[in-house]
């Protein structure tokens, strides 16, 4: 089921009135069975591979908190590999046999062509790191294991945050399935507020951005390069909008029902350096990515050439988590070398700036600093957002050449849409700007309650009268 | 993102800001508020905080049904354009004695003003772009049923005749309308969430439309119009010819065969059988179509055997305009379909004389009838 659908408007509400009246012995079993449906609305079987990574790690959890020294690892290796096997088999068992394939067409072997034809069940990449998160924070002793199946997979299944995240650590997710959450108008009314905000984000710029973006990725060659340098900062703009979107609808929706997720986002593009932007950016899978496979590698506290390479094998391992294809992969690297480059020139650029007298609070380099990191992340989403490395290469080097002023349109967005796509990303500029200073809710909060709930009915129409309803599903849903 | 060098900080709070996110130290104090399991029931503000967000949805909701009526109100009050033609229509104050039904080829070959002039009898376009047959039907049924019948029903065919709608273009143009069960029904069958536009508010003007028609609802219902582009249904076309024809053909460079469906058939039977039931003649015209894009039609032979049986059939005059004079000559089309204002222009006088042949011809050979009698 979508968020943004009429069934989850139906869905929604009548899960949280029917959650507030249960008690408290009903919940969990109330959320699960919500999750299951939420699930089984894509499409119902897969529901059936969910049961299984879920009964495997229930039951290895338990095992592994049971047993000490090599069964304890075991239990650990079999949990961790059974789980893997089920996202290599449905997410890249083609991309690895056609790698192979190509391999060995290079030597002239002759390989069966083997071909899965099964569609990848949606947000498994998601459920299956916040499985594994649980069993090797279980190994680690820093979480019990869980003893009701229930609320195990309830854990697993939760439904905002089920399709795309953010990924839950068990420490912060598990306990509260077992809390107590009253009927609070607060957080409910916050929590609605963040939907609303999400709303926007996808509704209202990212699915109008994805109509010209998809129209140019679609086919690069028979685009300007005004019309390729257009569609790469609307891209940008429309994958931090789709994805952020999600996780405030997804962030928001529980904390209506009282539950606390971890944010997922923290404006990204008002980072000054590549790192930064890693610390604010897919915040859930990056810390699952430090603590499960950067630290163990070593992380900084190693050789500088070791350190390096502990970056290189994380993004492009990152990379990999986002699709089965050498794009991401590329994506992952080209942003690793982009740290490592980080590193390695970070005095030199320091000297530069002082000797310049840019000193460190100067705004200049300030700006600076957040225009060049926007630029590089634009650059890497060209490899991200391109279909083939092919067409990635020939948008990197087309986006200068050719600019036509008068041929900026593209078949679905016709130019009358771009006063509103402009608008839309201002907007959501200006609402991000005040929101760091509290002024929207400052003003709003002085107001009497008739000019709140105007402002706020306001806002919703104009979400719905300017959303774009033609390209529905998040982007990370395919991950 | 993993590296402990010291960055710079920013501060964001956007997230907590805008939604009042209870902060990791206060939340369980504050927002979230966690018990053991005991159960222990609800404070009595709970019932308090219900009857807002039921007051705030309730208001939120009267808001949305208020507008809702706003937009298909001010749609429905424009004199011009489509939407000028569509009120007309649906409100009876047409009356025509010819009638012109057709897809946008219809629309923008056929000038009423001129038909009307000419034929001395009063004309309207029905034509409805990027409609096929069987919502020309709808169209016409529905105008049969909030006008008098006319005398003269001109069909405008097209290769694509025979090929039913499997997607309704511009669907905005029909929410207005969508309580008409005669536009209703059509649409439902093509597309079976149609309901979802004739029941939830809004959604019809915002789900199912890209070109923010609800922006003249609202112009509309304080009484603007827009620019009347549109007369008596007809919609020229003022643009010069365009590559369109060059990149189709382009792209099609065997041709292309446009698909004969029985269903297709059917809805043209079904036209031929209304106009026979309501003693209206059909006449059924084949507009000037680029010529090149006659050659690049595979299965022209085999549509027009249809277009033949089915006039046959039905007695219904069939008048082919593929060899019109200017079919050749780019200078009065605006691409290989649609002829421009210059070529509707010519092509109108042509059609109305020779309506105007048909009805007199009509006409003596009644008379010629009664005197025998």
């Amino acid at each position: 089921m979508l968020f943004n659908s009429i069934e989850f408007a139906i869905f929604f509400p009548a899960v949280v009135a029917m959650y507030f009246l249960s008690p408290q012995r009903l919940r969990v079993g109330l959320l699960l069975t919500a999750s299951c449906f939420f699930y089984m609305a894509f499409i119902p079987a897969y529901i059936l591979i969910l049961f299984f990574t879920i009964l495997i790690d229930y039951v290895a959890g338990i095992y592994i908190e049971k047993v000490e020294g090599p069964k304890k690892k075991a239990f650990l290796v079999v949990s961790i590999v059974s789980t893997c096997v089920v996202l290599f088999i449905f997410k890249y068992f083609g991309f690895f046999t056609s790698s192979f394939e190509g391999l060995a067409g290079l030597f002239g072997w002759p390989v069966p062509h083997y071909v899965l034809k099964i569609i990848l069940p949606i947000g498994l990449s998601f459920h299956t790191f916040q499985s594994l998160s649980y069993v090797i924070e279980v190994y680690r002793g820093k979480q019990r294991a869980e003893r009701d199946f229930i609320v195990y997979a309830t854990y697993v299944m939760f439904f905002p945050q089920l399709v795309a995240g953010p990924i839950e650590r068990p420490q912060n997710l598990l306990h509260q399935f077992r809390e107590w959450h009253e009927f609070d108008y607060g957080n409910v009314t916050s929590g609605l507020k963040r939907m609303g905000w999400g709303f926007f984000k996808k509704l209202v710029v990212a699915d109008r951005l994805a109509l010209y973006v998809n129209d140019v990725y679609a086919a690069p060659r028979g685009h300007n390069g005004l019309q390729l340098t257009i569609a790469t900062v609307f891209f940008a703009y429309q994958i931090y909008c789709d994805f952020s979107g999600y996780s405030d609808i997804a962030i928001g929706a529980a904390q209506v029902l009282g539950f606390r997720l971890m944010e997922n986002f923290r404006t990204p593009y008002y980072s000054l350096s590549i790192s930064e932007f890693w610390h604010r950016w897919h915040i859930s899978l990056s810390t699952w990515f430090k603590d499960y496979l950067y630290i163990p590698l070593g992380g900084s506290r190693v050789s500088k050439r070791r350190h390096i390479a502990n970056l290189l094998i994380t993004f492009g391992i990152s990379g990999l988590w986002h699709g089965a294809n050498w794009t991401y992969v590329w994506w992952g690297l080209l942003n690793g070398s982009y740290l490592v480059m980080g590193s390695l020139t970070k005095s030199w650029r320091d000297r530069l700036f002082s000797a310049v007298g840019l000193h460190d609070r100067s705004f200049i380099r300030k700006a600076i600093m957040l225009l060049s990191t926007f630029i590089l992340t634009c650059f890497a989403w060209i490899i991200f957002r391109a279909h083939s490395m092919g067409d990635a290469v020939y948008v990197a080097t087309h986006l200068f050449s050719g600019w036509d002023f008068g041929n900026i349109k593209t078949p679905q967005f016709l130019l009358r849409q771009m006063p509103v796509a402009l608008a839309s990303i201002l907007a959501l500029e200006v609402g991000q700007l005040l929101a760091r200073r509290k002024t929207p809710f400052n003003v709003l909060g002085k107001m009497p309650v008739s000019a709140r709930w105007a402002a706020y009915a306001a806002f919703v129409i104009l979400v719905v009268m300017f959303g774009i309803y033609q390209n529905r599903q998040f982007i990370y849903f395919q991950f | 993102m993993y590296r402990q060098e010291a960055s710079t900080e920013v501060s964001d709070n956007f997230s907590s800001v805008i939604v009042d996110v209870p902060r990791a130290s206060s939340c369980e104090t504050a927002a979230v508020r966690t018990k053991t399991l005991s159960g222990s029931k609800p404070p009595s503000t709970a019932l308090w905080a219900l009857r807002r967000l039921i007051c705030f949805f309730a208001i939120l909701t009267v808001m949305v049904f208020a507008l809702n009526a706003m937009i298909t109100s001010g749609l429905r009050r424009i004199k011009t354009s489509q939407y000028g033609a569509w009120n007309q229509m649906m409100d009876g104050k047409i009356n025509a004695r010819i009638v012109i039904t057709g897809s946008s080829r219809a629309a923008s070959h056929y000038d009423p003003r001129i038909i009307a002039a000419t034929a001395g009898r009063s004309a309207f376009n029905l034509g409805r772009n990027g409609s096929q047959t069987d919502m020309q039907v709808a169209v016409l049924k529905a105008y049969l049923e909030h006008n008098q019948k006319p005398e003269i029903v001109v069909h405008n065919l097209d290769a694509f005749t025979f090929e039913t709608s499997h997607e309704v273009y511009a669907f905005a143009q029909y929410v207005p309308y969508l309580y008409d069960n005669e536009i209703y029904a059509p649409l439902r069958k093509i597309t079976p969430d149609t309901w979802k536009s004739r029941y939830v508010p809004l959604y019809g003007y915002v789900v199912d439309d890209m070109n923010f028609s609800w922006m003249l609802g609202i112009r509309g219902f304080f009484g603007w119009s827009p620019k009347g582009d549109f007369f008596q249904g007809f919609d020229p076309r003022l643009k010069p010819w365009t590559d369109d024809f060059d990149s189709f053909r382009a792209s099609n460079p065997n041709g292309v065969s446009w698909p004969i469906e029985p269903e297709g058939i059917q809805v043209m039977e079904d036209l031929a059988r209304l106009c026979q039931e309501r003693g209206i003649q059909l006449i059924f015209v084949y507009s000037p179509e680029y010529i090149e894009m006659q050659k690049l039609t595979n299965n022209r032979a085999e549509v027009f055997g249809h277009f033949h049986e089915l006039a046959a059939r039905y007695h219904v005059p069939l008048w082919d305009y593929s060899d019109w004079s200017y079919a050749a000559d780019t200078q009065y089309f605006t691409n290989s379909q649609h002829l421009n204002a210059q070529g509707a222009k010519l092509f109108s006088e042509d059609i109305a004389s020779r309506l105007q042949q048909y009805i007199s011809a009509q006409a003596s050979s009644n008379a010629d009838l009664r005197v025998a009698h």
